[in-house]
């Protein structure tokens, strides 16, 4: 990405005031419609889900730490990886990295709201579970910041014109855990759903940032839309 | 410290690393834990001991592939390597594990037990829960009961609620508290439920409105029927179970309180230093009901913290304090009680007290002319003709010199002379009433 702004650092010089008319007429209906409107478009509220996404990585930081060290060692430990046995349900962050380049803005965005919701749930659940009052009080805090990520993606999507996805009946996660469902299998499963949602955050603000950068005006689209080709 | 195999999501959580790489090493088909591995069950699973107590463990190795032996497993506890002699082979695919003299746990989510293949990743593990014995006995409502308590939080099922008491504000709602089981809430969380029906008609409701008047308390304010009685009763579940309280049954109307009476005033009476004057207006909600209701004063010093009560003020809504000491700032408080609703001889429940109102008693100089005067005058004033025909005579002060309510001059007979101390510091002392309850507003 970097080597990309040497080249367009002297825009002046007529090869390259060239080069970026033909690259801005090239690539202006790839621009969303928005931003030719004059109006500011989903730009502030895209960053705003940047930044809540960023706050919540931090937030869950020391919840994470907290809950881990509740359930105790070896939960606790840097390198601690257990089998993803109960797990299996949890959205995952993680894709193949052409696949990620490859979403379209509503395909990008439904994916980071599904998972929200998901893990949202999910969340509710181990704050029902949780034993001490210290805990839940962190849980709850969190789950209303998750919850105002949820609203904020809903308000990108809504200012992109796009759907909000519906739960189809039948689909919605629950958190039943069943009968024969040890308390050991639910520290593993708590475990995984704080990975998960940590994965999550780290993927949206990339999410998010590669969206900023779509919405970006024009002219400085040129740079970042050849730079986002390098990344 | 043993560690499970590296998987893409499990790099330290200080920093996030580019995504690119860690997007490359899904591409690239990174070694995943648990993939078509083994799997394993302990034994006992998430037991509840004692501390001091041994433990016996077994992991039972099962698995598709040949292959799936004890030989190489291994355990640890809360993250740590137990030492090998420890453990020993029962059979090709179970191995054992003996402990003793187990400390508290670690934790309040139980100690970690888990058993590992060779290569280190989790086959199975399982949650101990070591705590002391706690005697139980003269606390909880079971009688002597030994029950097995974690140093650190034990998860049992939660024991029945008690204590259910409920009142309603001017019969048109009902609150009802009640007190948890004997582990409370620093156990797993426990949720209350109220429930109550009218007997003879079978719908079961729930209270909707918690925590009106405390942690253990429910409001239901409306659709309450009168003459029949309700049955109540509260729910407590946790993650393990449920338990049921007795069942309270009672008539909204036996149980009803109603609003302290506002527009409580204190005033001095005239010049006497040892009296003050308390009027007072009955509570307007009940108004349309027919009740009667019994009151009863408290008053106090200023600096002090014990409350003089008057007792069966029954119906008036003005009362004399008398015996008061002069020059000194009294707070005063009033209460009611709706008696005999509907013509029922029982009486309700006391209101709060009112907010409570200060006065204070005149105090007159000291001086040595005055005190003869107040001698003299009496006694002068006595031999005139008095228009006043009712007059009560109140008990004397400490003092040993009379006080008398009505305020007006003596009549005929004189009072006789009552000794010095005859109302105690401690006695109760009655409203000023003549046939009219004194003066009134």
């Amino acid at each position: 990405m970097d080597s990309w702004y040497p080249r367009m650092a002297k825009p002046w010089d007529s090869w390259g005031m060239l080069a970026c008319l033909c690259t801005v007429l090239w690539h202006l209906p790839a621009v969303p419609a928005l931003n030719r409107t004059g109006d500011l478009g989903p730009g502030p509220s895209i960053q705003k889900t940047y930044d809540l996404t960023r706050y919540l990585e931090h937030q869950l930081r020391s919840l994470a730490g907290t809950y881990l060290n509740y359930l105790g060692p070896p939960f606790n430990e840097p390198d601690f990886n257990p089998p993803r046995l109960g797990a299996e349900t949890l959205p995952r962050a993680t894709v193949d990295l052409e696949v990620w380049r490859s979403l379209n803005d509503k395909l990008r965005l439904t994916q980071n709201y599904e998972a929200y919701s998901h893990l949202l749930c999910y969340l509710r659940g181990l704050n029902r579970q949780a034993a001490t009052a210290e805990l839940r009080r962190s849980l709850a805090h969190f789950c209303t910041s998750l919850q105002g990520l949820l609203g904020s993606i809903a308000g990108v999507m809504a200012a992109l014109g796009y759907p909000l996805p519906q739960p189809l009946p039948g689909t919605e996660p629950t958190w039943t855990p069943g009968p024969a469902h040890s308390d050991f299998l639910q520290k593993m499963d708590d475990f995984w759903l704080l990975k998960e949602l940590q994965t999550w955050l780290w993927r949206s603000a990339k999410d998010f940032n590669r969206l900023k950068k779509k919405m970006q005006p024009p002219a400085a689209a040129v740079t970042l839309h050849l730079g986002a080709h390098g990344f | 410290m043993p560690a499970g195999r590296r998987g893409p999501a499990a790099q330290s959580a200080r920093r996030p690393p580019p995504l690119l790489p860690l997007l490359l090493l899904c591409v690239l088909g990174a070694p995943r834990a648990g993939s078509g591995a083994h799997t394993a069950v302990i034994s006992p699973q998430d037991p509840t001991l004692l501390i001091g107590s041994s433990l016996q463990a077994t992991c039972s190795v099962h698995g598709d592939p040949p292959g799936a032996t004890a030989e190489g497993l291994y355990w640890t506890l809360n993250g740590r390597r137990l030492p090998p002699e420890l453990s020993r082979v029962l059979n090709t695919s179970t191995l054992a594990l003996a402990l003793a003299n187990l400390n508290g746990s670690r934790q309040q989510s139980g100690d970690n037990l888990v058993c590992h293949a060779r290569d280190g990743s989790i086959l199975a593990g399982s949650c101990l829960y070591v705590g002391r014995v706690t005697n139980h006995a003269g606390i909880s409502q079971h009688g002597a009961e030994t029950v097995l308590s974690a140093l650190l939080p034990l998860q049992v099922p939660p024991e029945k609620p008690f204590n259910i008491s409920c009142w309603s504000k001017n019969m048109k709602d009902l609150t009802c508290r009640w007190t948890p089981g004997a582990h409370g809430e620093t156990f797993l969380h426990t949720n209350y439920s109220l429930k109550y029906k009218l007997r003879w008609y079978g719908q079961d409701n729930t209270c909707e409105e918690y925590h009106t008047v405390g942690p253990h308390s429910c409001h239901i304010p409306k659709d309450l029927a009168l003459f029949t009685p309700y049955e109540i009763w509260v729910e407590a579940t946790n993650r393990l179970g449920s338990a049921r309280s007795d069942v309270l049954t009672l008539d909204i109307l036996d149980v009803v309180t109603t609003d302290p009476p506002p527009d409580v005033h204190v005033s001095r009476v005239g010049g006497l230093e040892d009296q003050l004057s308390v009027r007072w207006v009955s509570p307007p909600a009940l108004k349309d009901f027919l009740f009667q209701a019994k009151y009863q004063i408290r008053y106090r010093v200023e600096d002090s913290v014990d409350w003089k009560v008057v007792d069966d003020v029954s119906n008036q809504t003005s009362c004399r304090l008398a015996g008061l000491k002069p020059g000194t700032v009294y707070f005063v408080q009033v209460r009611c009680n709706p008696f005999g609703i509907y013509g029922s001889k029982k009486a309700g429940i006391w209101s709060e007290w009112s907010h409570p109102t200060a006065a204070s008693t005149p105090r007159s100089a000291p001086c040595s002319v005055c005190l003869s005067l107040r001698l003299i005058l009496p006694v002068l004033a006595s031999l005139l003709p008095s228009p006043h025909s009712t007059r009560t005579w109140l008990r004397p002060q400490e003092s040993g010199s009379w006080r008398r309510c009505g305020g007006g001059a003596p009549s005929f007979p004189r009072p006789p002379h009552l000794p010095r101390g005859a109302a105690g510091p401690g006695a109760q002392l009655g409203c000023c009433s003549g046939p009219q309850g004194g003066p009134g507003p």
